[in-house]
């Protein structure tokens, strides 16, 4: 559910996080001692070359990977010291992914794709049905409810991507180059989306992607280099407590 | 499970309409294979159980004879003593209807005024002349079933054949019992007074048995037994009730072990198909669980599809099974009469309790295949994009240690094989362990060959060839799951196979050694591995005596009871100055046959017989004789195929000292010098005349008889092969057919690179090919190691035999052509479907 | 989405569905509804060989003894039956009931290999009736006349069905006759005298049963032998005197099949006399023309009697557990005689429970006879009371008098 109360902790907090792969015999660093906080609301644009890490920070912040290093909390809770289901859990509650590939479910409509957020929540019925179609319609594809994701076009599946991504109204939203696949116009469109509706549910989005206009409208700008955060305010820069 | 999962995983299976409808019917052919196997060999032990308790009746206790029966004293000296007990005389005997099926029925001679304790064939109605039974000499009265059956109706004769001689039995009345039970035993069974059977019998003035009912159990039965005449026995009923489930036990036990290998087969499926699902979806599995879906419910998620697969698979299972055992009971009971006892099966019987056995085996076997599965796909990461390399890296990488752990279990297996137990279950386990241990061998070696087979391939169809061998290791994690899957289901093809020729290649050199004399002479008997008849008095010593003949000997082959249990014994008149045919165990020959000639309480065993009661030379065996029971020494084991309960031995010398018995079952004539054997046939034939009907055979008419009865009694077990061989090839098919679809993208971008549809159909032949024989190379070794264990551990842990493995070419050759034809079938439709099929549409999906 | 499929295992499940019930469909037609068991009784009833070729009681024939005592394995059927009235010292009152039934099933000897073989078959009843402990012992028994197994013989006398047996005491003379049976918890160990001589019932010996010619049989009886024995009773034997009746009756004919049932009834009086008076009821219960029956006096020529000459009066009834309802009291009356006596069942149940059920029992009765008190005791005989009873059994099962 969205907390209508502020919320005075941050809701990300990395402290010296360092994340690194075994390859074959050599240890490949990809993270080294990255500190990050994010707040509520804000709209944060990650850029940086391929392969700097940005995925892996995504991942680690997801609770999907685990930190080699360091410490990362999610709202105040320590993902190291969570058992992997209870880090499950917090991404089905807490966290909207969307990723460059769309992936959609492809044995679920449309609709049913929006849903699984809310089913998984254990919310079914009429009420995520109307959520459901409350996204569907602001993402303009409440027509396609119940097309198979193959019918749709690739700007139409990444708009259902979005809509799932935010049908639980999760306080973090994660966004792995959503605009990767597409045409620029498409994804100006799915970027619009995505900034307004997260800005009115009061989510603080973490967006991977090489559009450099994306910086533009971001509250803040953070660009890895080398295994390492650097950070930059954004052009939407405003206050936060 | 969340209903939209549920829903995803339901349009998941039917969205792959082909491998999920051959992923059911490998399911469904494991169960009904084995559900079939158990009702029709369940439908036949419980009709001649049926019959038995029908027959048997009510009785605690009977009193029995030696071998030539009762003589009927005992009972009227029983029945005018004070303290008579309630009892019924028995003349039991079978028949066998003349012309038509010649179905062989039992003949049941009762008192009536006896039976009213015993049992109750009356509480139906009876329609005729009951009557007359007791006045009129042959008349009988049967159930409306089987007169239906035979065609007759009460008033009607009825000619049967009883040890080559013609009877004319008369309907007197048909019974229609209200019980079924009755009703069923009734089926094979036709009810005469006493009088009547020991006519038709030629057994006046004896008695099979009588039936007591000793409420005061064993003080009344010792009170008895002290007036009872030497050579007659009082037993208890209770202690030969077994033998006829004791008796047949191995045979079943077998039966089933074969029709679970089909099952095993089945579960491989299973398993492929599940594995490919998983396999398959990865990606998809890995963006369940970037939303946040627990390990736990992936977990649950894929093994509720094996579950939906399971249940609608065992549910046809358990119908075809019905189908199909309907069609084997008649196969069971062939052997059955071939091998043990007559018995007539003309129903299924539906026991619930076969059916539930046989939707857990179903169910219990898909959802153990999915575990692998299952656990596989629960472990998949949380991946933002499919890294499909990382996946066959690592199945790379995991090979050698499978194949370390495969050896491992292969050690294990063997150990346990080796186990020095008689007991069954660790050979069965064993057997399952092999499999499971050279099916984790596969991935590397896999991988190792089709390296190899890249250069050659290579040079003959060039890059297509390359490609073809390398797309089996570059998609290992699939390709080795198809490859376990076909071994262990050709193999077991092969193992089966090779087990039934080793047997038929040890039985066909016993012949020879065993079937020396040059004509054998016997009256047609009813239960084709035992001779049960007599031939008439004095008609032996005429036959023996004819022109032409140098030597004889002859056999008598008796029932009687070797430590309370009902054994063969063979008693055999040896030809002058002929070489006795039979091999030992262990032990001098000369020695044996010295000790067996030169006393009356030595005789011999058959090696099932020592092996199934566990007895060796120099034991004691307690044998009833005419002169009471006495205490024999075993003085050998001899070899013998000719009987799975064993049988035991003694010279005619011996026999006729111990039994009153003065038939004869068999003659063997040795003609003279310059005779031809034909021509002895011939006069041995006019010699007997019409007085009976017997068979004359000459050696190599018999050897080719014993082998027909061989080869149908192994008639089940090659009809279970070839269904083993079905399932095998469902496997093939789904197995390969399954990884081709899977690559459709693949295929999708070489199209679109401009391979021709011709190319492509070339590619996917030459890779299913390949796979198809690698299968076929794999499942030899494993076939070969199969039948080791089939034959030397199995076969001897329930029958006691010692066979030679004997290798036959055409099984193996089999195997491999199994293989080759499923795999190019397997790949014709993803090669055809690809072919037709747009490049863009594939390319697009997911 | 996988409609194919759905519908294609739907299609197959239910095709298999079908082809398992066709197969396992019971194709046989229902089972034929026919009349008559394989019973013992059946075989009793004699097939459908009819009476052809048996001998038949058409005309009275010389009677003579002891060798009428013996078969006679012409006629059908026969029986030899015995009823007695027995009492120990102190007064503790039995009745007993021994019965052979010899049936035949042909007319001729049949030509058999099997010792088994023969055409006669025996049935027997032997009950005691313990009056002080109210309690009815019964037992049946069936055998073939063949193998020695059950016979019957006249000279010296023996009947006997396996170890029953009733037979002379020495080779010299049939009397006194030596009676052994158990059952049921109960041995009776008897010797008979002779007593009174036979007594010829009906005609010189032939008894009418019905108006067509050799509808009768032959038929005498011993109305009282002094006898003396033991009954062993729960472990306990007793000595016991009393006087036994027999019965010998022979025939081939049946009764008409309008005919139900009769009771009988043997009855020694005090006066050193006896009563004996059958009814044969029809389907209406009203007493057949032949009825009849025989008044023996102390000494002298017994006197036969006719259905006019004898009334019988049902007092009481007695409802049998097993279904049926018997007379259980009676008076009768024969004026000419100037006989009125009132007939008690020392037991009420005395029904044998057997392949046929009957009552049979211990009576006793009191009254009198010319104006002066008389005693006595008996046994009474009643048949088809029990439901349903099949006229061929009645006529073979139990004794026609």
């Amino acid at each position: 559910m969205p907390s209508p109360l502020p919320d005075s902790r941050p809701l990300v907090e990395l402290r010296g996080v360092t994340k690194s792969y075994a390859e074959g015999d050599s240890v490949r660093e990809v993270l080294s001692g990255t500190s990050l906080t994010l707040h509520r609301g804000e709209f944060v644009v990650l850029l940086g070359r391929s392969g700097s890490g940005k995925s892996t920070l995504l991942n680690l912040i997801s609770g999907i990977d685990q930190a080699t290093q360091g410490e990362i909390l999610v709202e105040g809770r320590d993902l190291g010291r969570m058992k992997e289901r209870e880090r499950t859990l917090l991404r089905r509650e807490r966290v909207g992914f969307i990723f460059q590939a769309f992936n959609l479910l492809p044995t679920l409509t449309v609709e049913e794709n929006v849903r699984l957020p809310l089913e998984l929540l254990g919310r079914t019925g009429t009420e995520a049905s109307a959520r459901a179609h409350e996204l569907l319609t602001r993402v303009g594809l409440s027509g396609r409810a119940g097309s198979f994701p193959d019918r749709l076009s690739g700007g139409e599946q990444q708009r259902v991507a979005v809509a799932r991504a935010l049908a639980h109204a999760p306080p973090l939203l994660l966004a792995d180059e959503p605009t990767g696949n597409l045409d620029e116009e498409t994804g100006k469109h799915v970027l619009d989306l995505l900034e307004g509706l997260t800005r009115q549910g009061d989510t603080c989005a973490l967006v991977v992607t090489h559009e450099p206009g994306m910086a533009a409208r971001a509250d803040r700008v953070l660009t890895m280099e080398g295994g390492r955060l650097v950070e930059r305010p954004g052009g939407a820069r405003r206050v936060t407590s | 499970m969340r209903a939209l999962l549920a829903r995803s995983s339901l349009r998941h299976l039917g969205g792959h309409p082909w491998l999920t409808a051959l992923s059911l019917l490998g399911i469904a052919m494991g169960v009904a294979v084995v559900v079939s196997i158990d009702l029709a060999s369940g439908s036949a032990l419980r009709a001649f159980e049926q019959s038995t308790d029908v027959v048997a009746g009510k009785a605690t206790h009977q009193i029995v004879g030696g071998t030539s029966g009762l003589p009927e004293g005992v009972y009227t000296a029983l029945k005018l003593r004070s303290d008579a007990p309630a009892a019924a005389p028995v003349v039991q005997g079978f028949v066998q209807v003349e012309g038509g099926n010649q179905r062989t029925l039992t003949l049941l001679g009762l008192d009536p005024f006896s039976e009213a304790p015993f049992r109750d064939f009356s509480t139906g109605n009876a329609v005729g002349d009951v009557g007359a039974l007791l006045t009129k000499p042959g008349a009988v009265v049967m159930g409306a079933k089987t007169a239906q059956a035979l065609g007759v109706k009460a008033g009607d004769t009825l000619p049967v054949m009883v040890s080559g001689l013609r009877k004319e039995l008369h309907v007197a009345a048909l019974l229609s019992p209200a019980q079924e039970a009755t009703e069923r035993a009734l089926e094979s069974l036709v009810i005469s007074d006493l009088s009547t059977a020991q006519e038709v019998l030629e057994q006046q003035g004896k008695l099979t048995r009588v039936d007591l009912s000793l409420p005061d159990g064993e003080a009344q039965a010792a009170r008895l037994r002290a007036a009872l005449p030497q050579g007659a026995e009082l037993v208890q009923t209770s202690g030969r009730a077994g033998t006829v489930e004791q008796m047949t036990r191995a045979f079943r036990t077998n039966l089933t072990a074969l029709s679970l290998l089909a099952l095993v087969v089945g579960m491989f499926l299973i398993y492929n198909t599940m594995t490919f699902s998983v396999v398959q979806r990865r990606g998809m599995l890995g963006r369940l669980r970037a939303v946040g879906v627990t390990r736990g419910e992936l977990f649950g998620l894929v093994l509720g599809e094996a579950l939906v697969l399971g249940v609608v698979g065992t549910t046809a299972g358990l119908l075809l099974g019905i189908l199909m055992a309907s069609g084997l009971v008649g196969l069971i009971t062939r052997t059955i009469n071939d091998l043990y006892f007559v018995v007539n099966v003309r129903r299924l019987s539906l026991e619930p309790f076969t059916l539930i056995k046989g939707l857990g085996l179903g169910l219990g076997a898909t959802v153990l295949a999915a575990l692998v599965p299952a656990w596989e796909a629960a472990r998949a990461t949380p991946v933002t994009a499919l890294r499909r390399s990382t996946e066959e890296d690592v199945s790379h990488r995991r090979a050698p240690q499978r194949a370390l752990l495969g050896l491992g279990l292969l050690a294990l297996s063997v150990g346990l094989l080796a186990w020095p137990t008689q007991a069954l279950p660790p050979a069965y386990a064993g057997l399952f362990g092999v499999m499971m241990g050279t099916a984790l061998l596969v991935p590397w070696v896999t991988e190792k060959l089709t390296l190899a087979a890249a250069w050659p391939l290579g040079a003959l169809f060039g890059p297509l060839g390359r490609m073809a061998a390398r797309g089996v290791t570059a998609s290992l994690s699939r390709t080795a799951v198809a490859l376990a899957a076909l071994m262990v289901a050709v193999a077991t093809t092969v193992g089966v196979g090779l087990m039934v020729s080793s047997f038929r290649g040890t039985v066909v050199s016993w012949l020879e050694a065993a079937l020396q004399a040059d004509v054998f002479v016997s009256p047609p008997s009813l239960v084709a591995r035992r001779g049960d008849s007599a031939m008439v008095p004095g008609l032996a010593e005429k036959l023996r005596a004819t022109p032409g003949v140098v030597a004889s000997g002859s056999i008598r082959v008796v029932q009687v009871r070797v430590g309370e249990v009902e054994t063969d014994l063979l008693a055999i008149d040896f030809a002058q100055g002929q070489e006795r045919s039979y091999r030992f165990k262990e032990g001098s020959t000369e020695d044996i046959w010295r000790q067996v000639d030169a006393s009356p309480d030595v005789l011999l065993v058959s090696e099932p017989f020592a092996f199934h009661r566990k007895v060796r030379a120099g034991d004691t065996l307690r044998v009833s004789t005419d002169k009471g029971p006495h205490d024999f020494r075993v003085g050998g084991v001899y070899f013998d195929y000719g009987s799975d309960v064993g049988t035991v031995l003694m010279p005619r010398a011996t026999y006729d000292h111990w039994y009153a018995d003065r038939s004869v079952t068999g003659l063997s004539l040795f003609a003279a010098p310059g005779l031809d054997v034909d021509e002895l046939v011939s006069r041995v034939r006019d010699r007997a005349g019409g007085e009976q009907a017997l068979n004359v055979r000459a050696n190599k008419v018999l050897r080719q008889t014993s082998l027909e009865v061989f080869d149908r009694t192994f008639t089940i077990t090659q009809v279970l092969r070839l269904l083993a061989i079905g399932v095998a090839f469902v496997g093939v098919l789904s197995a390969l057919m399954s990884l081709q679809l899977e690559r459709a993208r693949e295929f999708a971008v070489l199209r679109a690179t401009g391979l021709t549809p011709g190319q492509l159909w070339g590619m996917v032949s030459l890779q299913t090919g390949l796979l198809g024989l690698l299968a076929g190379l794999f499942s030899i070794p494993l076939g070969l190691a199969l039948a080791y264990v089939l034959v030397h551990v199995i076969n001897q842990r329930s029958f006691g035999w010692t066979l030679q493995l004997v290798v036959a070419p055409g099984v193996v050759v089999q195997a491999m052509v199994l293989a080759l034809v499923a795999a190019a079938l397997a790949g014709l439709y993803p090669a055809w479907r690809m072919a037709r099929a747009n490049p863009a549409m594939a390319l697009r999906e997911e | 989405m996988g409609r194919g499929l759905v519908i294609g295992v739907v299609v197959v499940l239910a095709a298999l569905g079908v082809a398992v019930g066709v197969v396992m469909r019971d194709t046989e037609e229902a089972l034929l509804d026919g009349s008559g068991t394989m019973t013992v009784a059946s075989a009793l009833g004699g097939g459908d060989g009819g009476m052809e070729g048996y001998t038949r009681a058409v005309e009275p024939r010389p009677f003579r003894f002891p060798e009428d005592h013996g078969p006679h394995p012409d006629f059908r059927t026969e029986w030899w039956y015995w009823t007695g009235n027995l009492e120990t010292e102190d007064g503790r009152a039995f009745g007993y009931q021994f019965t052979v039934f010899r049936s035949a099933l042909a007319p001729e000897k049949p030509e058999r290999g099997s010792a088994w073989g023969t055409r006669q078959i025996a049935m027997a009843h032997f009950t005691v009736t313990d009056v002080s402990a109210g309690r009815f012992h019964v037992t049946e028994r069936f055998s073939r006349a063949a193998l020695g197994l059950a016979g019957a013989e006249g000279s010296p006398f023996r009947v006997w069905v396996q170890d029953w047996d009733v037979r002379s005491e020495g080779t010299a003379s049939t009397w006194p006759m030596r009676l052994r049976a158990q059952g049921d918890g109960v041995t009776l160990d008897l010797v008979m005298d002779e007593g009174k001589p036979p007594v010829l019932q009906g005609d010189r010996g032939l008894s009418q049963k019905g108006a067509e010619k050799g509808n009768a049989s032959y038929y005498y009886s011993m109305t009282r032998m002094p006898s003396r024995g033991t009954v062993s009773v729960g472990g306990q034997t007793v000595s016991v005197k009393g006087e036994s009746w027999m019965d010998r009756e022979w025939s081939t004919s049946a009764l008409g099949p309008d005919l139900v049932g009769w009771d009988w009834f043997a009855l020694q009086l005090s006066d050193g006399s006896e009563l004996m008076n059958y009814q044969l009821r029809d389907k209406a219960g009203k007493a057949d023309p032949f009825s009849a029956g025989a008044w023996v006096p102390a000494t002298g020529e017994s006197v036969h009697l006719t259905r006019e000459d004898v009334k019988l009066e049902v007092l009481a009834t007695w409802k049998s557990p097993r279904g049926g309802e018997y007379p259980a009291r009676w008076r009768i009356s024969v004026p000419k005689l100037s006989l009125d006596l009132t007939v008690t069942p020392k037991l009420e149940n005395q029904e044998l429970p057997v392949s046929v059920r009957y009552w049979e029992g211990a009576v006793s009765l009191e009254g009198t006879r010319e104006g002066k008190p008389v005693q006595g005791r008996g046994y009474v005989e009643l048949t088809g009371y029990a439901d349903a009873p099949r006229s061929e059994d009645v006529t073979t099962r139990s004794r026609t008098p």
